[in-house]
């Protein structure tokens, strides 16, 4: 019949077309396993570019501690975090960007099964993702206070993760350090040519946790002496840096977007935002310091700083422009560096601790080493040394003030130790007073929406959450 | 397993053909307009449930019982017919059209058109002219206001994408967007826009724009799940199913001209206002002795001049003056010879509006129809051709549709329907916070100061480089923050194109007088090219970039169609089988490091090593669907349907979903309780309940690495920051509405309302959630959110006599959601709050327990006489919650009213329509006030002095402009500038304190203010169209050789009659999508003017 032949007809076709193989549901231009190594180095370079990064968006540490001023825009440097949402952008940068991806590259290698050699290097690779996670926590409870640690970065199993106490996390940060420090193995390698910053040398590494040890255990001087004696110490006999070659320094490949934040700034964006403030310039004048020419540039034949957070606007043109080096694509960024390990081992000498060495040769080291490292002369800082030599007496300004200078373009680690050592004296913005320049940054803003109650109880329990709270290892005022 | 029980299904029926052939009644219903052959015509016995339709000829078939008495012929807009039968065995009928049709046949879910009485949900169905008067650019703005429940947000920019929401948003995170279906064909509505979170890209339009208006029959707006429930749960936000034109049977070739010219123009009324009072600058902060000029010896005279600061993106400069001479940043071009003259410091003779052009739009189509007894076609070929009211700014549009239908025999049809669209556009506007989008500077960041003329005189100089008002010193001409907007225009420019094609073959059997079988196959499949360029010397880093989109979706169709009656009872349905596949291909390339060759526009110019990404997507469903309808003795009619899916996009084994509907339609003016009430002639009652699920966009289960750009040959992988999850299950949608159709005075007076409540429960979205947690959203099954509405149109016949005709349409609605809970984090706290979209400090939020849209930031801070309060400085006070509601992007109602007239030839035909509540953050208010640019910024204080003067204290004398504090109005000199914020003090007087607003960071400046001051009130009323036309009458159009001409003038968006807002139109989309109710760089409405003229052959 034919309305039979017609419907079979029909059906074949039906079915052949409901057999139609069905889509898979595993995205095919998306990497589903990656070698630890990509993660690793985007952990590195994400963790630099934030340390670095000048952008009003991500990092304003370069006006909190008066090294920069802001052009027509100068509301950051009156220290408004919430229009650009920085705290958020500033936590986001290392939590996602950089302790995350560090996290999955642990994971990725502890579930191997190596043995024998590969079995270290694998060890050599865990240990240092986990020294770059506990210098990436440090810089974060260094801005906020308390943090998530304990139940941060579960992902759904903990979407709004409690706050744990900064002090246990730095006791448990330094922990890290030091079983890290052992479990390092120089005897075979580690990320290779992955590692952008020692091309996966473990001796440096060692180094580098040991400094990093260093720079820990001296922020709780005042709060728990003991503890950073200890640490201290222990970091020194592990071996800090001995030379400018070991420092933890980032250079750029130069290739867009791996390019200096200045460059990227002025060049890339077109913008002139940023001058340096007369705090820095005025002060570097009065030293007669070798490095002012080596940071700036004159207008008409001076050194020419704006006011640090005017309430008015200044005109780029009328101000010194930092030097010509700073806006190369390669110029490099600096995690910790031999200059810091040297002012920090003549404070732990100074603080009496075992170190090795005087206090006030240290210091002369770290003065040098620092007007060398910005192609200044020996003799520059000789005579520069003989001028404004070290004052035991009041050690705290000698060390705030030289390491303040010697840490420009280092910011967010200069913010912490102007905080700890309360020098050097900073302008006070018009209006203002000298409490309401920042000792933290506010809570990330979203932190309200997404995870509220943790948020109250953390800000309860540091003691508000505003930007004038000192954090637990800043229990001294300045002024 | 399931394939094997559709087939027992489908054997079952083809088994159950009956014997229940009577006399045999065949004919043709032929139209008296034109007398072409209408399809789709009821044929009915009288008194009976019996009936069919007529075919693609207009013919019809019945089998009709010896006692029948007559026939009843009804179709959409024609008057019904009543044909008595003596028992003959052709009737041929020529219908007339009806003044006021009374929609008896509908077109529902699958393009089957149904009767409207019988059905038990809302559909509202628009005829011909509800788009085809007008022709829209993009047909889908042109729904604004025709229908109830269909909220439509307009784009201003040129080809830019409306947002179409029915029934308010039932997805938290995902598509609210309505589903399009032609003829049956759904196809896709994607905005692929870059635009979406407001900072910057191109809005390329949504792709239901390439629905060409003169091809459009009829358009039907399925709103409820009950009568979208067959197309499954795509169609959970509703369906805008369309029906095409087809060819008639008639002798010879009919041939239809549609010509047109169409005016676009900004509306100047949705502009923002600039003060003409001072310049460029942000006060007096710079060299020369008053503080606001540059000073440098331009000239070489040896004396410093007074230079415009040209890198100044602000207007609190010098107050104008035109004996102050100032060299401006038009003279800065050395190679100029005019370089280093100055002219007078005055409002400019061409300000931002000379920018704006005269946009024109050419519409001609052509269509040939024709038909005999074997079969039909229409061939149409649309041109479209438009510029927009920017320079370098233009759409062209070829759209060619092709229908025909042949009968292979008496049982078999074939039938097939094809577009293909070819678009091609220039200079797609750009917007956002960006400065690719010229409205930037225009409503936030300029120095009104400056000439357009000149602008667009000098933007290129000798060497390519350009000229900008805003330079970055006297001696550097590279722009500091914002490009010359005519380089932005011509340099800066995007292109795109695309090619479509979509249509369906379909083959019709009729098995028997009550069963027919239909397969058909769909194709929408397009490609979409889109280029954006940055030119070398532009204030960003020179870029191309171009993505390349190719898009495909196939339908497999089978369905088995039954119509049977028994006495009383009357059975309709189906059976029918689904296969869907998508697939989505697309790369995107760009250069990276800037372009090596200035206006070569390839990505291999690239400085640095390209960037390339590129995206695979499959996804299907394979699905089975019935549906039945039951009808007794023309009074109670009962409809089920149901509908089984398997997804591809959710996880093995839990991948199937199935959802039902029951309706009922209930005739109570059958009644005889009514049809005493001479009044009544109609009443209806309806009812029904859906279930419907969804599934979850394709690749939301398995967690992929995100890369990043290469470090020299190292790759860089990152833990993606959205994490997916495995465990996802279908979202539900749970749907009730009842409503109520009466006619009253001869169905003169018609009214329709119906109630709905909807809630979509389990609903698959990445949550935002704490990124401290490792990820910044997170894929769940979450959230409940709740929409009822009300649901009003009324049509009135206010008068009719045999030349004048005049209706009267309202269509009133109101949408009331709220969000009942998101979702419960492992603590087990419920999470309260999912950001929808931010923008500086402020958020667009769902929130638990409040309507979806809610607008947070900083409140003021209120005094309990509701008053916001200042503090002792005269500043607002802010209140301490950072996301306090202080607004909510839904409108408490929506309202359309139209009017259509006729007399003789002539008609004239009105829309308005209008929105109550709503509320829209304005970021061009933020920043254009806070930079001196808008008209409330130079105005004069109580004491009638200009308000940027310098306050004047009794006491302490005169303040420098940089003075931040306040003094009370007691103790104001007569001269003393400043202003007085409304608001009250803390003690609840009125605030009368003056306080400074003479240059950026003062009275006016987003840091003095809570977010709230940004709020504003988004109800309006729009003059949405016009249409006058002219059809001359038939003994005129005898003495040419045309049987009909029609000419026509029509207007859209003519004016907005009601605002509150002061510098933008409220109605401001940033495009289709979730993310409304931030305006940014508004562009100014589009009024349009046109003339058009029509001639039949």
């Amino acid at each position: 019949m034919k309305t039979i032949k017609y419907i079979l007809m029909v059906l074949v076709i039906a079915i052949t077309v409901t057999s139609c193989e069905k889509p898979d549901n595993i995205n095919p231009k998306a990497a589903t396993s990656v070698p630890v190594g990509t993660l690793f180095s985007n952990a590195e370079v994400s963790l630099v570019n934030q340390i670095n990064s000048m952008s009003v968006n991500y990092n304003t540490t370069r006006l909190l501690v008066q090294y920069w001023q802001e052009t027509t825009y100068f509301s950051e440097a009156r220290y408004d975090f919430s229009s650009r949402n920085i705290p958020d952008n500033y936590s986001t940068a290392l939590y996602r960007n950089v302790i995350m991806d560090l996290k999955e590259a642990k994971t990725i290698l502890n579930a191997s099964e190596f043995t024998g050699g590969l079995a270290t290097q694998r060890d050599n690779q865990v240990a240092i993702a986990d020294i770059l996670q506990v210098y990436a926590y440090q810089v974060a409870v260094d801005a906020f206070g308390d943090m998530p640690y304990t139940e941060a970065l579960q992902g759904i199993a903990d979407p709004s993760p409690a706050y744990d106490d900064a002090a246990s996390i730095y006791t448990d940060l330094l922990a890290r350090l030091t079983a890290d420090i052992a479990t390092l193995d120089a005897s075979q390698g580690s990320y290779g040519s992955a590692d952008f910053i020692y091309g996966g040398d473990v001796a440096k590494w060692k180094k580098f946790a040991a400094s990093l040890k260093l720079r820990a255990g001296m922020r709780l001087a005042d709060v728990n002496p003991t503890a950073a004696q200890a640490a201290v110490e222990s970091a020194y006999s592990a071996g800090v840096f001995a030379n400018e070659d070991e420092s933890g320094i980032l250079y750029y490949s130069g290739v867009s977007p791996h390019v200096n934040t200045i460059y990227s700034g002025f060049f890339v964006d077109g913008r002139k935002d940023y001058i340096p403030t007369n705090t820095l310039i005025d002060y570097m004048k009065s030293l007669d310091d070798p490095r002012l020419p080596l940071y700036f540039n004159t207008v008409d034949g001076d050194y020419v700083g704006a006011e640090a957070g005017a309430d008015a606007a200044a005109t780029y043109t009328n101000y010194s422009h930092f030097a010509d080096r700073f806006f190369q694509p390669d110029f490099e960024a600096i995690l910790i560096d031999y200059v810091e390990t040297e002012f920090l081992l003549a404070e732990a000498a100074q603080r009496g601790w075992n170190v090795g060495g005087a206090a006030e040769d240290y210091f002369n080291n770290a003065v040098t080493q620092s007007i060398l490292y910005w192609e200044g002369t020996q003799a520059d800082a000789d005579t520069y040394l003989a001028a404004h030599p070290y004052d035991a007496a009041n050690w705290k300004e000698s060390l705030g003030m030289q390491k303040w200078l010697a840490l420009y373009n280092r910011s967010v680690e200069a913010w912490a130790e102007w905080r700890r050592l309360d020098y050097p004296v900073l302008n006070v913005p018009t209006g203002m007073v000298y409490g309401d320049i920042p000792s933290r940054m506010p809570y990330p803003f979203n932190e309200v929406k997404n995870n509220e109650s943790n948020y109250n109880a953390a800000s309860a329990a540091i003691g508000g959450d505003d930007m004038r709270t000192n954090l637990f290892w800043d229990i001294y005022d300045p002024i | 397993m399931r394939k094997f029980i559709l087939m027992l299904a489908l054997f079952a029926f083809v088994g159950l053909q009956g014997v229940f052939a009577q006399t045999s009644v065949t004919g043709t219903v032929t139209s008296s307009d034109d007398g072409g052959t209408l399809p789709g015509v009821s044929v009915v016995v009288e008194g009976t449930s019996l009936g069919t339709t007529t075919d693609m000829d207009g013919k019809f078939s019945l089998s009709v019982p010896a006692d029948a008495t007559a026939l009843v012929f009804s179709f959409v807009g024609m008057e019904t017919q009543t044909v008595a039968f003596t028992g003959q065995t052709v009737v041929n009928v020529v219908m007339n059209a009806s003044a006021l049709d009374l929609d008896e046949f509908v077109v529902t879910a699958l393009g089957i058109s149904r009767e409207k009485k019988s059905l038990g949900y809302a559909v509202q169905t628009l005829g011909e002219e509800a788009l085809g008067e007008v022709r829209a650019s993009n047909p889908v703005a042109s729904l604004s206001g025709k229908a109830s429940g269909v909220k439509i947000t307009q784009p201003n920019t040129m080809g830019g994408s409306a947002n179409i929401v029915i029934r308010g948003n039932a997805s938290i995170t995902q598509n609210n967007q309505a589903l399009f279906v032609i003829d049956g064909v759904p196809i896709s509505n994607v905005n692929t826009s870059s635009n979406k979170d407001g900072w910057g890209g191109y809005d390329y339009g949504n792709a239901a724009s390439d629905i060409n208006p003169d091809d459009i029959a009829s358009v039907s707006v399925l709103k409820g799940a009950a009568a979208t429930a067959l197309y499954g749960s795509r169609a959970a936000n509703g369906v805008i199913e369309i029906t095409t034109k087809r060819g008639t049977k008639k002798d010879g070739i009919g041939v239809t001209i549609n010509s047109g010219v169409t005016f676009n123009s900004a509306d100047h009324s949705s502009m923002p206002k600039w003060q003409d009072k001072y310049g460029e600058g942000y006060g007096a902060f710079y060299d020369d002795p008053t503080g606001y000029f540059f000073y440098e010896d331009m000239n070489g005279d040896g004396t410093p001049d007074l230079v415009a600061p040209t890198s100044e993106d602000a207007s609190w400069g010098a107050a104008f003056d035109p004996n102050l001479m100032v060299i401006q940043w038009d003279a800065l071009d050395p190679n100029k010879p005019n370089y280093a003259q100055a002219t007078p410091w005055v409002y400019p003779e061409n300000d931002y509006h000379y920018f704006f052009q005269t946009g024109v739009r050419y519409t001609n189509n052509i269509t040939f129809e024709g038909g005999d007894e074997k079969g039909t076609f229409r061939l149409s070929y649309t041109n479209n051709d438009e510029t927009g009211i920017l320079p370098n700014s233009s759409i062209e549009k070829h759209v060619i549709n092709f229908s025909g239908s042949r009968n292979l025999s008496d049982k078999l049809t074939v039938d097939a329907n094809i577009t293909y669209t070819n678009q091609n556009a220039t200079g797609r506007y750009g917007t956002g916070y960006d400065g690719g989008n010229v409205m930037q500077s225009f409503g936030q960041w300029i120095g009104v100061q400056v000439d357009f003329q000149k602008l667009e005189e000098l933007y290129l100089r000798e060497d390519g480089s350009q000229l900008s008002w805003n330079a970055s010193y006297v001696d550097d001409l590279h722009p500091i923050y914002f490009d010359n907007p005519y380089w932005v225009r011509y340099k800066n420019y995007n292109d795109d194109h695309r090619n479509r094609i979509f249509g369906y073959s379909a083959l019709n059997y009729k098995l028997n007088d009550w069963i027919s079988a239909k397969a058909k196959v769909s194709i929408d499949s397009y490609t979409e090219v889109q280029n954006e360029r940055i030119a070398v010397g532009s204030v960003d880093q020179s870029k191309f970039s171009s993505y390349t989109r190719q898009s495909q979706e196939l339908n497999y169709d089978f369905m088995l169609n039954f119509n049977k009656n028994f006495d009383n009872i009357s059975v309709t349905g189906l059976v029918g089988t689904n296969v869907r596949r998508n697939t989505v291909e697309s790369v995107y390339g760009s250069t990276v490091g800037g372009l090596v060759v200035p206006d070569l526009w390839a990505i291999s110019n690239s400085v640095s090593p390209v960037y390339v990404s590129e995206a695979l997507r499959k996804w299907g469903t394979n699905s089975i669907f019935a549906n039945v309808s039951f009808g007794y003795n023309d009074f109670v009619f009962v409809d089920l349907t149901d509908r089984y899916d398997v997804s591809s996009t959710l996880p093995e084994g839990d991948n199937g979903f199935n959802y039902y509907s029951a309706s009922t339609s209930v005739l109570l003016s059958e009644l005889d309780l009514f049809k005493d009430m001479p009044v009544l002639s109609f009443l209806k009652l309806r009812a029904n309940y859906a279930e419907v699920g969804n599934d979850a966009p394709v690749y939301s289960l398995y967690s992929t690495y995100a890369k990043g750009t290469n470090w020299g040959s190292n790759a860089l992988f990152s833990v993606s920051s959205t994490m997916l999850n495995p465990n996802l299950k279908p979202e539900r949608t749970k749907s009730f509405e009842v409503g109520l159709e009466a006619n009253f005075f001869d169905n003169r007076v018609r009214a329709d309302v119906a109630y709905y409540n909807n809630r979509s429960i389990d609903q698959l979205m990445p949550v935002t959630v704490s990124p401290l947690s490792g990820y910044s959203s997170i894929w769940m099954n979450s959230g409940e959110i709740e929409n009822k509405g009300v649901e009003l149109s009324l049509t009135a016949n206010v008068m009719k006599t045999d030349n004048f005709n005049w209706d009267i349409n309202v269509n009133w609605y109101k949408n009331s959601n709220e969000v009942v809970r998101l979702y419960q984090a492992e603590s087990g706290e419920e999470v309260k709050n999912i950001m929808i979209m931010s923008a500086w400090d402020v958020s667009i939020n769902a929130v638990v327990g409040e309507p979806y849209g809610v607008i947070r930031g900083i409140d003021y801070v209120y005094h309990d006489n509701g008053e916001p309060m200042v503090n002792a400085n005269g500043y607002y006070m802010m209140g301490d919650d950072p996301a306090a509601n202080i607004g909510s992007i839904q409108p408490d109602w929506n309202a359309g009213l139209s009017s259509r007239m006729s007399y003789k030839g002539f008609s004239l035909n009105i829309l308005l329509d209008g929105q109550k509540g709503g509320d829209i953050y304005s970021v061009n208010t933020k920043y254009g006030q806070a930079t001196g640019v808008y008209e409330e910024t130079a105005g004069n204080n109580v004491l009638g002095n200009p308000t940027r003067d310098n306050i004047v204290s009794l006491t302490d004398g005169e303040y420098s402009q940089h003075f931040s504090g306040g003094i009370p109005l007691s103790d104001a000199a007569p001269n003393s500038g400043g202003i007085i914020l409304p608001g009250v003090k803390e003690d609840g007087t009125p605030n009368d304190i003056l306080v400074s607003a003479g240059r950026w960071g003062r009275a006016f400046y987003y840091r003095n203010s809570p977010t709230a001051r940004y709020v504003f009130d988004a109800s309006y009323i729009k003059f949405r169209e016009l249409s006058f036309g002219y059809t001359l009458n038939k003994n005129l159009v005898a003495k040419t050789p045309f049987n009909n001409i029609t000419f026509s003038v029509i207007g859209r968006n003519l004016a907005i009659l009601f605002k509150n807002t002061d510098h933008f139109d409220p109605e401001m989309s940033l495009g289709s999508g979730n993310a409304q109710g931030i305006e940014t760089g508004a562009y100014p409405t589009t009024r349009s003017i046109g003339f058009n003229l029509k001639l039949g052959i």
